[in-house]
């Protein structure tokens, strides 16, 4: 039986059903990995103690929870105790954690098998994935074409049925894009939804950990899992959980939704605007009301990110150091000289240029009018979208500009031609707003992505949305060939 | 911006550029500044700055001492340690 491109409520009935044991479900999922190496989603395989964890639950006759024998993939930026996790750097290439983080310890401890840690750019940094020091993700659409960044390998790991959902994070889009590019849905929470205690930190007031699944229904499922307050991170919000999966049915009718009017979507290509029509349509004959909103602020998301995430990052990021864990150059003068060429030698370009530009921004004479204005710019953002929220229930826009694209096409002369990847995306993070990303058509074969940004803590109107548009179209069942990396 | 300054910005962020991407990055350095300059022109006098999206002061807990010593495991990670401590190269001749 192939266990390829099931979702999770899918893989549950067939366990609960016995028409597969935890123990062949494993093995089917670890197959896949090796059948379709070639992707490169994955860094570090957990084979031994997937294997092991997968018996005991066939031995354990207990009904377990929803995630109980479902293989999942972590995105490796969460720290998992006696499990390698490298955030796709050199820097961390032989680092062991002493500890996981939480959002993984609660899937683990609902049972999910973590069969693997999936690639993604370096410390979450990209668009593309190809910043990776375990070199590119394919997508599984094309062959030579990007996942999107930073979960790509969690996106391609799903995308091409490998495992039914995998963790990402977001800091400016790096879950909602590569699940755009690849055809899946990806949900970011509200920030301080799920604990960040034991993720990799790139910009603390940013990141944040979610899903990515095939389906809106999937996504809730993780979501119920991986929310909650954690005393370890003291932004972990200490609010109720709804249980999101009661949440999915709700009828739509009279839901308002905002389309943002300095989003100019006419100079999108003509076929993602298309789908952009079409996915307005069918909201509207589900009894959906659209308006026109403006949020004047919203254009300036990107360099406000830009100053911002730098700024995080150049202080996060000064932790690698070569004393305490990770790469350690060899042959140095003094611990200054083991500082400077063991983060020379561990971190790759682009991590480079966004430390050096947080250090700019944040140096003397600089601040305030680098990272203090960006923040003050924050604040006008978030207004906007607290004002927005006053009349409208969601907002809609693409998920991205484009489609997938190919390896080394952009961003190469220029940095911020990538960075623009992520202008619709952004802004939720500079707000803290949960936002989803679920696929709505394709464009040249490749999967296009639909975005919904829902107010604060309203994960449960934005998989309520999302769900049914899945159960009335069917583009997230779509499902690439994989012909290419047979 | 001039090669003195990311020269400075460098050893500030304990970081050595290649000399032959040197050039490069001043460049990228340059077009990222010039996209967030952009921001100059956005009026936010009396505007405080947003640092975090909670707006909350940090929650705090009881500080309640666990016994939880993962000494080894944190020093194996460590290039070079003794069984006490990091290992670095001799900071005081």
């Amino acid at each position: 039986m192939t266990i390829q491109f099931k979702s999770i409520t899918e893989l549950r009935m067939l366990l609960d059903q016995k028409s597969i044991s935890t123990s062949e479900l494993t093995q089917e999922s670890l197959k896949l990995v090796k059948k379709y190496k070639e992707l490169n989603c994955f860094v570090t395989m957990n084979e031994d103690v997937s294997s092991k964890k997968a018996s005991v639950i066939d031995q354990n006759k207990k009904t377990g929870s929803m995630l109980s024998g479902i293989p999942l993939a972590q995105k490796d930026l969460f720290c998992t105790e006696g499990l390698r996790t490298t955030c796709s750097s050199k820097i961390l290439s032989n680092f062991i954690p002493p500890y996981t983080a939480t959002a993984v310890e609660k899937l683990e401890d609902a049972g999910s098998i973590t069969i693997g840690k999936t690639n993604m750019d370096e410390f979450a940094m990209g668009s593309s994935n190809e910043t990776s020091y375990f070199g590119n993700v394919h997508n599984p659409w094309k062959k030579g074409y990007v996942p999107g960044g930073s979960s790509g390998g969690s996106a391609a790991a799903v995308a091409a049925g490998i495992v039914p959902a995998a963790t990402g994070t977001d800091t400016g889009g790096s879950i909602r894009q590569p699940a755009a590019h690849c055809g899946i849905t990806g949900l970011k929470p509200t920030y301080g939804r799920i604990s960040r205690w034991g993720m990799i930190a790139f910009a603390s007031s940013l990141d944040q950990a979610g899903p990515l699944a095939r389906t809106a229904e999937d996504c809730a499922i993780l979501l119920n899992t991986m929310s909650g307050h954690d005393l370890k991170d003291t932004t972990s919000l200490d609010v109720t959980v709804p249980d999101f999966l009661e949440n999915l049915n709700n009828p739509i009718k009279g839901l308002k939704i905002g389309i943002i009017k300095e989003f100019n979507l006419s100079n999108l290509e003509s076929k993602v605007q298309s789908c952009f029509q079409d996915s307005k349509n069918l909201y509207e004959k589900l009894g959906a009301e659209f308006v026109e909103i403006s949020l004047p602020n919203i254009s300036a998301s990107v360099p406000t990110y830009y100053s911002i995430a730098p700024a995080e990052c150049s202080s996060n990021l000064s932790r690698f150091d070569g004393v305490r864990f990770g790469h350690r150059a060899e042959n140095t003068e003094d611990l200054n000289d083991l500082y400077i060429k063991s983060r020379s030698e561990g971190f790759g370009d682009e991590v480079k240029r966004r430390i050096l530009i947080g250090t700019y921004a944040l140096s003397a004479g600089y601040y305030d009018a680098y990272y203090k204005k960006a923040q003050q710019v924050r604040r006008l953002i978030k207004n906007d979208f607290d004002h927005a929220f006053k009349s409208v229930d969601l907002l809609m826009t693409p998920t991205s500009p484009n489609t997938a694209f190919a390896f080394g096409s952009k961003g190469t002369q220029n940095p911020v031609e990538l960075y623009l990847e992520d202008l619709f995306t952004i802004s939720s993070n500079l707000a803290g707003l949960p936002a989803i990303s679920i696929p709505h058509g394709q464009v040249n074969s490749l999967p296009v992505g639909l975005q919904l940004i829902g107010n604060f803590l309203r994960e449960d109107q934005l998989l309520n949305a999302a769900n049914i548009f899945q159960e009335n179209s069917d583009f997230h069942l779509a499902k690439p060939t994989m012909e290419d990396f047979s | 911006m001039d090669q003195e300054t990311v020269r400075t910005i460098c050893y500030l962020a304990r970081l050595e550029i290649d000399t032959n991407k040197s050039e490069k990055i001043q460049k990228d350095l340059e077009t990222i500044i010039e996209l967030i300059g952009g921001l100059q022109s956005i009026n936010t006098d009396n505007v405080d700055p947003l640092y975090s999206p909670l707006e909350k002061t940090a929650l705090k807990h009881e500080d309640i001492e666990k016994s939880d010593n993962k000494k080894g495991k944190f020093l194996k990670n460590a290039a070079t340690s003794n069984e006490d401590y990091f290992l670095v190269p001799r900071v005081v001749e």
